[in-house]
């Protein structure tokens, strides 16, 4: 136990020091490794922390929902702290796609905003992300939430793809707005060196993250398990005595790791 | 299945028996067609895809209602103890909720779908939009059966049902309201791909609902 | 074109600064958890 623990601790060391340098040798290299692109200007610079976001906001999403199908099948907290670690960073990071997606826009479509496919998806997963949270936070005990909150989190990963396949249809229907092509396969190889320094960067930083807020769920988890073990203990002597002597195991009932 | 009729039948005898709610709604989907006339001025000839946008609206909004009801109504009674102790799934359950759902906003639509074609001279007793009004109901009532579901033990229900509810629509709304849109300006093209998708939508959902369900009611 | 060097900046800050919101809100998290652990130790100590 104490030997994991530590282990644990190196890890969430580890991906901290590797991720701070690789992001700030990634700034660096966004700023003034890469070449000003001819089309978009210094606007296009954005696309080195806009894209990582990106995949870190739908990588969240998968890792949700892992924990989700893990918790409503074992039955385990460990899966449930997962996804509730998952959540709360995909919605970090969903935020910051739609932000920066948004600051790019501007000078590059002209508009903050386009009804587009992949826009428009990853709105929803942001209003799903609120969703997951709402649930949580108003469902009750603990164990319905962890539930509940599982079941909206896997039917929002079927309907995500089929939220951007019915969006995409419906746009194609319409007049297609200008869209300036962004790139595509053949970048120049210093700009798609700094877009992958910057991708690994943040993917660790996120694998960082999701360490540190594992472990503050942990405590959290323990904390609640030994106040009900302490409140419910056979003899009540205390000022909360409770008259439930040995049902102190249900309440948690899942499996520790 | 005998079983989930039963329990549909039920729900619908109490809706019948008291007849306010199902009345409410309708007057509600009703007020909502003619409002959203002055926020679009719908009557006018080229407002075709607002008008079937509007139509959607209010049957989404009118089912919105009748499912915040749906369990809420027995979590209130404490009939859904009862119902959880007698020998039937949680499958079974949802099927019996679900074609509650579905059969009376499906009476409410039925009575919407001429009133709106006479309020707007548009084609709303067409057959195409009859078999579209059923197939995007039966999206709605399956994914709503079970938000209202998780919905219905949180303190503020009727604000969270909603929020879950409308993102993971999306795809129903858009195929039905694009397909209504393509038989309001009188056209044929495109109306069988958007109705085959939204059949499509309808297996995923209800299937996904159907299986949700069980997770969410055992207590 | 120089002229979005601030959209540029904009983008950056905000990321960085909502990192930084979220790191922040994570060591809060971290701190109450830290005093609710020690709350509940010396309860225990004088509930036994």
């Amino acid at each position: 136990m104490q030997s994991t623990r530590q282990g644990t601790g190196r890890w969430t060391a580890l991906t901290g020091i590797i991720s701070v340098v690789m992001l700030l040798i990634a700034t660096y290299m966004a700023f003034v490794y890469a070449p000003t692109d001819a089309a978009q200007g210094n606007a296009q610079r954005i696309f080195y922390v806009h894209v990582p976001m990106a995949w870190l906001a739908y990588l969240a999403y998968v890792v949700l929902f892992i924990g989700s199908v893990g918790y409503l099948w074992k039955r385990n907290q460990t899966f449930d702290r997962l996804a509730r670690s998952a959540a709360e960073l995909g919605f970090l990071f969903t935020t910051l796609v739609l932000i920066t997606g948004a600051i790019w826009g501007r000078p590059i479509w002209g508009t903050w905003w386009q009804w587009e496919a992949r826009l428009t998806t990853t709105l929803i997963l942001w209003f799903i992300y609120l969703g997951y949270f709402m649930v949580r936070s108003y469902a009750g005990e603990p164990e319905r939430a962890a539930r509940f909150a599982a079941v909206l989190a896997i039917i929002g990963a079927i309907d995500i793809p089929i939220i951007h396949m019915s969006v995409r249809w419906w746009r194609t229907l319409h007049p297609e707005p200008i869209v300036i092509n962004t790139g595509g396969p053949n970048l120049p190889d210093s700009m798609l060196l700094t877009l992958l320094v910057s991708f690994i960067g943040f993917t660790i930083f996120y694998a960082h993250l999701m360490l540190q807020k594992m472990q503050v769920e942990m405590a959290r988890d323990r904390l609640a398990e030994r106040e009900a073990d302490f409140l419910m203990r056979p003899v009540g002597r205390s000022k909360n005595e409770t008259t439930y002597p040995t049902t102190g195991r249900e309440v948690t009932g899942a499996s520790e790791d | 299945m005998g079983r989930a009729l039963a329990i549909a039948w039920k729900d619908i005898l109490i809706e019948f028996r008291s007849r306010q709610f199902l009345g409410a709604m309708l007057a509600f989907t009703l007020v909502t067609v003619v409002t959203l006339n002055f926020a679009f001025d719908l009557d006018r000839g080229d407002r075709t895809s607002d008008a079937a946008g509007a139509l959607w609206i209010a049957f989404f909004f009118a089912g919105m209602l009748g499912l915040g009801r749906a369990i809420a109504l027995e979590r209130d009674r404490g009939t859904l103890e009862g119902l959880l102790l007698t020998p039937v799934d949680g499958g079974t359950i949802f099927m019996g909720k679900f074609l509650a759902t579905l059969l009376s906003l499906l009476f409410v639509e039925a009575v919407t779908l001429p009133v709106f074609a006479v309020l707007y001279g548009l084609p709303a007793w067409h057959p195409w939009v009859i078999a579209l009004a059923i197939v995007g109901t039966v999206g709605f009532a399956g994914l709503g059966t079970l938000f209202s579901a998780i919905a219905s033990s949180g303190r503020t229900r009727e604000v969270l049902l909603p929020l879950l509810l409308f993102p993971l629509l999306v795809p129903v709304l858009l195929g039905a309201v694009q397909a209504t849109a393509i038989v309001f300006q009188g056209e044929r093209d495109g109306i069988l791909a958007w109705f085959n998708l939204l059949v499509a939508f309808d297996v995923i959902f209800v299937t996904l609902a159907y299986l949700g369900f069980s997770f969410v009611i055992e207590e | 074109m120089d002229d979005n060097l601030g959209y540029l900046f904009a983008a950056f800050a905000v990321t960085w600064l909502m990192i930084a919101g979220y790191l922040y809100y994570l060591n809060g998290q971290v701190k109450t958890l830290r005093e609710d652990i020690e709350d509940f130790e010396e309860q225990a100590a004088e509930g036994r």
